[in-house]
C-alpha cells in the first residue's frame, strides 16, 4: 500500500476550512514546516482516517472537532495491488465512510464495509496484514500509546514474522510452553528463591531446619546416651572392684598378710634389740681393749722416760754450775770496778771543794779593789759637779738672749741708716781754712777740720775763734727724725736692759757666754762619763760593795795545780764508770744462763719425779708390767669374742624397715579397700542415681528414634535436592530452547535490521522482547542494557530503525507499506539525523516513506520529495 | 519331654523415628503386644515356657513404662513362664535395668542374669550365657562345654550373637561357636540376634523376632515351637506365627512394555491385609516415560491403602522412545528442551549424577507436558 494523497477539512485549528497534501509519492517525501501550521494535524487526521472509527467519538475523535465546531472530513487516496481507491470519513456529524475506485469512480464500500476495506489495509485480514507502520513523535515509551493501535502494530509484526517463519506458537512452544514454564518456575519457586537459596518458609527450607534441629538433637542425645553408657560402664567397673573389694575370702587373705607382715616385725623388732645390747657390749670391751693397751703402753713409756731423764739431768746439773761460776765472775767484776769508781768519784770532789774555796778567795779581793777605785771616782765627780755649779753660777749674769742681740744689731743698722739720710738733709758747713790761717772755727764746739763738712743742727751754733759766734738758724719743720729717734729709743732701752753701753759690749758678753757654757758642758760629759747612772747609784754601788765584803781568807794554793787535779781526778771517774758499765752485762747474761739451766733442771727434775710417782717403787715395777700386759691380752680377747658375737647377729639381721614397710603398705591397703568400698558404693548409688534418671527420660529409645528421623529428614532433604536441581535443570533447558526459538523466529528482521543498526551504531546487537516483538535489550561493547534505560536519541533511532526493518520485510513479502514518521527524531542529534537519513534513503527505493517534522533546518538536508499544503474543500 | 516357645529380639520400645506419627504408634504397640501372642502361641501349643534369646528391650535403660508393662503382661500370663535372657541391647552392663527387673519379679518371669544352669523343669537344664556387656569380644557359650548336669537331663542352651559375621550389629570377635550345641552335648540351642528365623542345624536354631521391624529379612514374625522328647532326642521344631505387621519387599521386574499399572496391581495383596502391611516395591528393569509416570502415579494411588508403600525405582531404568517425545511436542521449542535433556542423559561425558538430573528433569517435563495439553 502506498498512500498519495491526504486531505482534510475542519479538523482542529482548520475551523471552517481544509487543506491537502497531494502527489505523495514513493521513497522519502517530507512534510517540513513549523509549529502550529497543521503538520500534526495532517498526522492526526491521517491516523483517524485508518484507525478511529467513522461512528465512535472517542476522545481521539473529539479532539479532531475545531472549537467553533463542525463536522471534520479526511481523505486519503492510496494505491494497492488491487487498484487505487479513495477513503473518506466524516465524524461526529454526518458521520460517513466510504471507498471510491479512483479510476473508475465507484463507490466500493462505505459505512461498516469501508471501516472493514480500511482495516483490512491496515491490521491484515484473511490475506495477511498490509499495514502502515507508524513511529510518533518521541515514541520512547514514556508516553502511552493508544493499546489498540500498539496492538494492532504488534499483530502486523508477528503477522509478517510468522508469514515469514511460520506460526509463532509452533516455534516458541506458545501456550503451553509458557504453562509449563510457569509450572517450572512455580514449583522451583515453592523450594528455592531467585538466588537459588531455599525459600523462607518453603518445605525445603522447613525440611533442612528439621535436619538441622533433628542432627543437633541427635547430637545432643548422643551425647546424653555416650554419657549414659559411660555411666553403666563405670558402674559395671565399680561393681566388679566393689565385689573383689568386698569378697571374705580377699579379706581373710589380706587380714592374713597383715597378721604375717606383724608377726615378722616383731621378730625382727627383738633381733634388732639383741643386735644392739650385742653392739653395746662390743663397744664396752673395745674400750677395755683399748684402756689396757694405753695403760701397758704409759707404763712402758714412763719406765724409758725415766732412764731417759736420768741423763738429762746429768746433763742440766752441769750446765748450772757452768753458769753459777760465770755469773761469780762477773759479779766480782763489777765489784771490782765500783770500788775504783766511788774511790775516783771521792778524789774528784776533793779537787773540786779544793778548786772552790780558791775561787771564793779570789772574788774577794777583787771587789776590795773595786771599792776603792769607786770612791776615788766619787771624790772626782763631787769636784767636778762643785765646777760645774760656779760655771754656771758664773754664766747666768752674762747670758744675753740671742735674740735680743739680733734686735739690738738690727736698730743699729736702721738708726744708721736713717742718720745717714738725715745728715744728707740736714745744711752742711765746710770751712777751708787759709794757709795760714790757724784757728779753727767751731761749731757746736767741735773744731771744724779744713774741707770738712759739716751738718748743721737748728739752730746751730759757730764759734769762730776771733770773730764771735754765730747762730744759724734753719727753720725746718720739726718731726722728720722722729723714725731715728724711735728707733734710738728702742736701742737705748734694749742697752739699758742688757746694762750694757752699746753693742760691742753686748757682743763681749755673748762671747762670754759662750765659752762658760762650753765649759758647763765638759764639766757635765765627764761627770757622765764617771758616774753615768748618777751620783746615788754610785754611792750605792759602793755602799754594796763594801757590805759585801767578806773576811779575808787565807789562800793555799795554787788555783791552776787544784783545777789539773780536779780534771784528773774527773779523768779518772770516767773510766771507772766505763769499766763498771762493761761489766755490768756480762753479769746480765751469766744471771740468765743461771736462770735457764736452774729451770731446766727444775723441770727435768720435776719430770722425773712424776714418772716416778707413775712407776711406783722401783723394786715392784717388773712385776707391775707383767700384770698390765696380762691385762690387755684377756681384754683383746674378749673384743675378738664381742666383735664375732655381733657380727653373727648383724649378719643375720631381718630388714626392719622393710618389714615396717610391708605392715604399714598392707594397714593402708586395708584401709583403703574400706575406704573403696565405701567410695566404690557411693559411686554406684551416685551412678545409679543419674541412670534412672537418663532411663526414665527414655534417652536411648529418644536417641534411637531421633535418629531414625534424621535419616529420614536426611532422604527428605536429598529429595528436595534432587528436586530443585531436576527443576533447575528443567528451567535452564526451557529457557535456552525458548531462547533459540526466538532467536530464530525473530531471525528474518534480524537480518533486516542489522545492516540498518550498522549505519548508526558500532557494535550493537538487539534482543527481542518476544511479545511486543520490539527491540527491549541492546548488548553494546560486551554489555547488556535495556532498551528502557537508554537515551531518548537512541531509542527513537531504534525505534525507526525496527520499523524500517520490519517495512522491509513487508516489502520483501510483496506488502509494501508506508512509514510514517511524525517528529520521530526529536532528541537525536543533526549528525545522527543524517545517518537515520541515509538509512532512510537506503530503505525508500522500494518503500513509501512519509516525515512529518518542524525541524525545518535539520530536515532540510534530507532530500526526498517536500510536500506542501494546499487550500482545499470537499467536493460535495 | 519338654516343649517350649523360642522367641528372640522382641525390641521392646523400638520407636521408629522415620516413620510417619500414627504408624510409628501402630509398630510400637505392636511390639508390645507380641508378648501376648507368644503367650496365646505357647498356651495354643501347650509350651510351658518361653525363652526369650536377648533383645528383649531394645535398649539398656528402657523407660519406666516399657518394662513394667512388659512385666506385668507376662505376669498375666502365669502360669506359663518367661525366661529372658540379657542380650546386646539389653546387656547385663545395664545394672540398673536389672537390678529393677529383679524387683517385683513375678513367680514366672525368670532373669537368665547369670551363666549357670538354671533347673527350667524336672530333668531339664537351661544353660543361658547372657550378654555381660554390647561387645562382649568373647564367646560367650563356651562354658556350656565344660558344665556337667544330671545324667539324662535335657541340656538346652540360650544366647545370644552371631555365629557368623551376619550379626545386626556386626562385630567381628563376639562369634559364637556354631557347633556350640554339639561341643556342649545340648539338646537344643536357642540363639537371637537375628531378626530372621534361620536354622543353623538341626539342633542350633534362631528363632527371628516374633514382630519384624525392618524391610531386611522379609519373612512374616514368628516364633518356634521346640518339642524335646528326652535327651540325645532329635528336636521337633516348628514355626508358629505371631507377627502382627508384615514387612515386604516385593520386586518389580519390568520391561519397556509392560503396562506397569497392571504390574503392580498384580503385586499388591488383598486390601484388607494391606493396613497391616508395610510394602517395598523394588522396581527393575526399564520402563518408558510414560510408564513411569503411570507407575508413580499407581503407587501414589495405592499407597493410603497401606501401613507403609514405597516405591524403590532405583533400579529402573528409563527407556526413551519417540513417541515419548511427541507427546511433549513435535515440533518447536519444548521439544528442543526435550531433545537437550535426552541428550544430556545420553551424554556419556557427563557424570553419572548430572545425566540421571537431566533424566528426572525429562520426565517432569513429560508430566508437565501431560498435565497442560490435557
Amino acid at each position: 500500500m502506498k498512500i498519495t494523497a491526504l486531505r482534510l477539512f475542519n479538523v482542529k485549528r482548520f475551523a471552517g476550512r481544509g487543506v491537502a497534501i497531494e502527489d505523495i509519492g514513493d521513497g522519502v517525501n517530507v512534510l517540513c514546516a513549523a509549529n502550529e501550521f497543521g503538520k500534526s494535524t495532517s498526522f492526526e487526521a491521517l491516523h483517524a482516517l485508518f484507525f478511529q472509527a467513522h461512528t465512535g467519538q472517542p476522545k481521539d475523535v473529539k479532539r479532531l472537532q475545531p472549537y467553533s465546531g463542525g463536522n471534520p472530513v479526511i481523505e486519503a487516496d492510496i494505491e494497492t495491488e488491487a487498484g487505487r481507491y479513495r477513503l473518506a470519513k466524516q465524524f461526529i456529524g454526518g458521520k460517513r465512510a466510504t471507498v471510491t475506485d479512483i479510476g473508475s469512480g465507484r463507490l466500493v464500500a462505505q459505512a461498516d464495509e469501508a471501516e472493514n476495506f480500511i482495516a483490512g489495509l491496515t491490521r491484515g485480514g484473511t490475506a495477511g496484514p498490509a499495514g502502515l507502520l507508524w513511529v510518533r513523535q518521541g515514541i520512547t515509551g514514556i508516553e502511552d500509546r493508544d493499546r489498540r493501535e500498539e496492538e494492532d502494530e504488534r499483530r502486523v509484526r508477528a503477522s509478517l514474522l510468522e508469514s515469514v517463519q511460520g506460526e509463532v506458537e509452533a516455534v516458541t512452544g506458545g501456550r503451553r510452553m509458557a504453562e509449563v514454564s510457569a509450572r517450572c518456575a512455580e514449583e522451583l519457586g515453592r523450594l528455592v528463591t531467585a538466588s537459588g537459596r531455599p525459600k523462607a518458609g518453603g518445605p525445603y527450607e522447613i525440611a533442612l531446619a528439621e535436619q538441622k534441629r533433628l542432627a543437633a538433637e541427635v547430637a545432643r542425645l548422643e551425647a546424653d546416651v555416650d554419657a549414659l553408657r559411660k555411666d553403666l560402664d563405670e558402674r559395671a567397673a565399680a561393681a566388679k572392684h566393689l565385689k573383689e573389694l568386698d569378697d571374705p575370702d580377699e579379706r581373710a587373705a589380706r587380714r592374713q598378710a597383715l597378721e604375717r607382715a606383724q608377726t615378722a616385725l616383731d621378730a625382727a623388732r627383738a633381733h634388732g634389740e639383741a643386735l644392739k645390747s650385742a653392739q653395746a657390749e662390743l663397744s664396752h670391751a673395745r674400750s677395755r681393749r683399748d684402756a689396757t693397751r694405753r695403760e701397758l703402753d704409759a707404763f712402758r713409756g714412763a719406765l724409758a722416760t725415766s732412764v731417759q731423764l736420768g741423763g738429762r739431768i746429768a746433763a742440766a746439773e752441769q750446765a748450772r754450775d757452768t753458769a753459777l761460776a760465770r755469773h761469780r765472775a762477773a759479779t766480782d767484776a763489777i765489784a771490782r770496778a765500783e770500788a775504783e769508781a766511788q774511790a775516783a768519784e771521792t778524789e774528784e770532789k776533793q779537787a773540786r771543794d779544793l778548786l772552790a774555796r780558791l775561787d771564793a778567795a779570789l772574788k774577794a779581793r777583787d771587789r776590795a779593789e773595786r771599792v776603792a777605785a769607786l770612791a776615788t771616782t766619787l771624790e772626782t765627780v763631787e769636784t767636778l759637779r762643785t765646777e760645774r755649779e760656779a760655771a754656771e753660777a758664773a754664766l747666768a749674769p752674762i747670758a744675753v738672749p740671742a735674740k735680743s742681740v739680733e734686735r739690738l744689731q738690727a736698730l743699729e743698722v736702721e738708726i744708721a741708716a736713717l742718720a745717714a739720710l738725715a745728715s744728707a738733709r740736714e745744711p752742711k758747713l765746710a770751712i777751708v781754712y787759709d794757709a795760714g790761717a790757724a784757728a779753727r772755727v767751731r761749731l757746736d764746739g767741735i773744731a771744724l777740720g779744713d774741707g770738712e763738712e759739716r751738718g748743721l743742727a737748728d739752730p746751730a751754733r759757730l764759734d769762730i775763734p776771733g770773730i764771735g759766734t754765730v747762730t744759724l738758724r734753719t727753720s725746718r719743720p720739726a718731726g722728720d727724725d722722729a723714725a731715728l729717734r724711735k728707733a734710738v729709743a728702742e736701742r737705748d732701752a734694749l742697752l739699758a736692759k742688757l746694762g750694757a753701753a752699746d753693742l760691742s759690749e753686748v757682743r763681749q758678753r755673748e762671747a762670754a757666754a759662750q765659752r762658760a757654757k762650753a765649759e758647763i758642758v765638759r764639766l757635765a760629759a765627764r761627770i757622765e762619763a764617771l758616774a753615768p747612772q748618777g751620783l746615788p747609784a754610785l754611792r750605792e754601788e759602793i755602799a754594796r760593795l763594801a757590805a759585801a765584803a767578806s773576811p779575808e781568807l787565807e789562800i793555799k794554793g795554787d788555783p791552776d795545780a787544784a783545777r789539773l787535779g780536779a780534771e784528773h781526778a774527773s779523768q779518772r771517774v770516767g773510766a771507772a764508770r766505763l769499766a763498771l758499765r762493761e761489766a755490768q752485762p756480762s753479769r746480765g747474761l751469766a744471771e740468765d744462763a743461771l736462770r735457764k739451766a736452774e729451770t731446766a733442771l727444775a723441770a727435768l727434775q720435776g719430770e722425773r719425779a712424776q714418772v716416778e710417782a707413775s712407776l711406783g717403787p722401783a723394786d715392784g715395777r717388773a712385776e707391775r708390767e707383767r700384770a698390765l700386759a696380762e691385762d690387755a691380752r684377756l681384754a683383746a680377747e674378749s673384743f675378738a669374742e664381742a666383735e664375732a658375737k655381733a657380727a653373727q647377729l648383724r649378719d643375720a639381721a631381718p630388714d626392719l624397715a622393710s618389714a615396717e614397710a610391708a605392715v604399714k603398705r598392707l594397714r593402708s591397703a586395708e584401709e583403703t579397700s574400706s575406704r573403696q568400698i565405701g567410695d566404690l558404693r557411693e559411686r554406684i548409688a551416685g551412678l545409679d542415681g543419674t541412670i534412672r534418671a537418663r532411663a526414665d527420660e527414655a534417652v536411648e529409645e529418644q536417641w534411637r528414634e531421633t535418629r531414625e528421623a534424621l535419616d529420614a529428614a536426611n532422604g527428605r532433604v536429598a529429595a528436595f535436592e534432587a528436586e530443585v536441581a531436576l527443576l533447575d535443570r528443567l528451567q535452564a533447558t526451557l529457557q535456552a530452547a525458548r531462547s533459540a526459538a526466538r532467536d530464530l523466529y525473530l531471525k528474518p528482521v534480524m537480518m533486516e535490521l542489522r545492516p540498518l543498526l550498522a549505519l548508526l551504531f558500532d557494535d550493537l546487537t538487539i534482543t527481542f522482547d518476544e511479545k511486543t516483538l520490539l527491540p527491549h535489550k541492546i548488548m553494546r561493547g560486551g554489555a547488556e542494557e535495556d532498551v528502557e534505560r537508554l537515551s531518548g536519541g537512541t531509542r527513537e533511532q531504534l525505534s525507526v530503525l525496527t520499523r524500517l526493518a520490519f517495512a522491509r520485510l513487508l516489502a520483501r513479502d510483496g506488502r509494501p507499506a508506508p512509514v510514517i514518521l511524525d517528529d520521530a527524531l526529536v532528541y537525536s542529534d543533526d549528525d545522527r539525523i543524517e545517518k537515520m537519513f541515509d538509512a532512510l534513503h537506503r530503505q525508500s527505493a522500494d518503500q513509501q516513506i512519509i516525515v512529518f517534522s518542524c525541524r525545518q533546518r535539520a530536515f532540510a538536508r534530507l532530500g526526498g520529495r517536500a510536500l506542501r499544503m494546499i487550500d482545499w474543500r470537499p467536493e460535495s | 519331654m519338654i516343649r517350649f516357645l523360642h522367641s528372640s529380639d522382641l525390641h521392646l520400645g523400638k520407636r521408629f523415628g522415620n516413620l510417619a506419627e500414627d504408624l510409628r504408634g501402630r509398630l510400637r504397640e505392636a511390639r508390645h503386644g507380641a508378648i501376648a501372642r507368644l503367650a496365646e502361641q505357647a498356651r495354643a501349643n501347650g509350651a510351658e515356657v518361653v525363652l526369650l534369646a536377648g533383645d528383649t528391650f531394645d535398649t539398656e535403660t528402657p523407660a519406666p513404662d516399657i518394662r513394667r508393662q512388659a512385666i506385668a503382661e507376662m505376669a498375666h500370663h502365669a502360669p506359663l513362664r518367661f525366661v529372658i535372657l540379657p542380650g546386646n541391647h539389653d546387656s547385663l552392663q545395664a545394672a540398673p535395668l536389672w537390678a529393677a527387673l529383679r524387683t517385683g519379679l513375678p513367680d514366672n518371669v525368670i532373669l537368665a542374669t547369670e551363666a549357670a544352669p538354671l533347673a527350667l523343669a524336672p530333668g531339664v537344664v537351661l544353660l543361658p550365657a547372657p550378654c555381660t556387656t554390647r561387645r562382649p569380644g568373647r564367646d560367650l557359650s563356651e562354658w556350656m562345654d565344660a558344665v556337667a548336669t544330671p545324667e539324662g537331663a535335657i541340656r538346652i542352651g540360650l544366647a545370644h550373637g552371631p555365629v557368623q559375621s551376619f550379626s545386626e550389629d556386626t562385630v567381628a570377635s563376639d562369634i559364637l561357636a556354631p557347633d556350640r550345641a554339639r561341643r556342649a552335648g545340648l539338646d537344643y540351642l536357642a540363639l537371637g540376634d537375628w531378626h530372621g528365623a534361620v536354622a543353623i542345624d538341626a539342633r542350633t536354631h534362631y528363632s527371628g523376632t516374633p514382630e519384624p521391624d525392618r524391610f531386611k529379612h522379609d519373612r512374616p514374625g514368628q516364633a518356634l515351637l521346640v518339642g524335646i522328647e528326652a535327651a540325645g532326642a532329635a528336636p521337633a521344631v516348628k514355626p508358629v506365627e505371631t507377627g502382627l505387621f508384615g514387612w515386604r519387599t516385593e520386586p518389580l521386574h519390568l520391561l519397556a512394555t509392560d503396562d506397569c499399572g497392571a504390574a503392580l496391581a498384580a503385586l499388591l495383596p488383598q486390601p484388607r491385609l494391606r493396613r497391616q502391611t508395610l510394602l517395598r516395591v523394588a522396581a527393575s528393569g526399564r520402563a518408558g516415560i510414560a510408564g513411569r509416570t503411570a507407575l508413580a502415579a499407581a503407587v501414589e494411588a495405592a499407597a493410603p491403602d497401606f501401613a507403609l508403600l514405597e516405591l524403590d525405582e532405583t533400579a529402573l531404568s528409563t527407556e526413551y522412545d519417540a513417541s515419548d517425545l511427541d507427546r511433549i511436542d513435535r515440533t518447536g521449542a519444548l521439544r528442543d528442551a526435550a531433545d537437550m535433556l535426552m541428550a544430556q542423559a545420553g551424554d556419556d561425558s557427563r557424570a553419572e549424577a548430572d545425566r540421571a538430573v537431566a533424566r528426572a528433569a525429562l520426565v517432569r517435563l513429560f508430566s508437565y507436558c501431560a498435565a497442560a495439553s490435557s
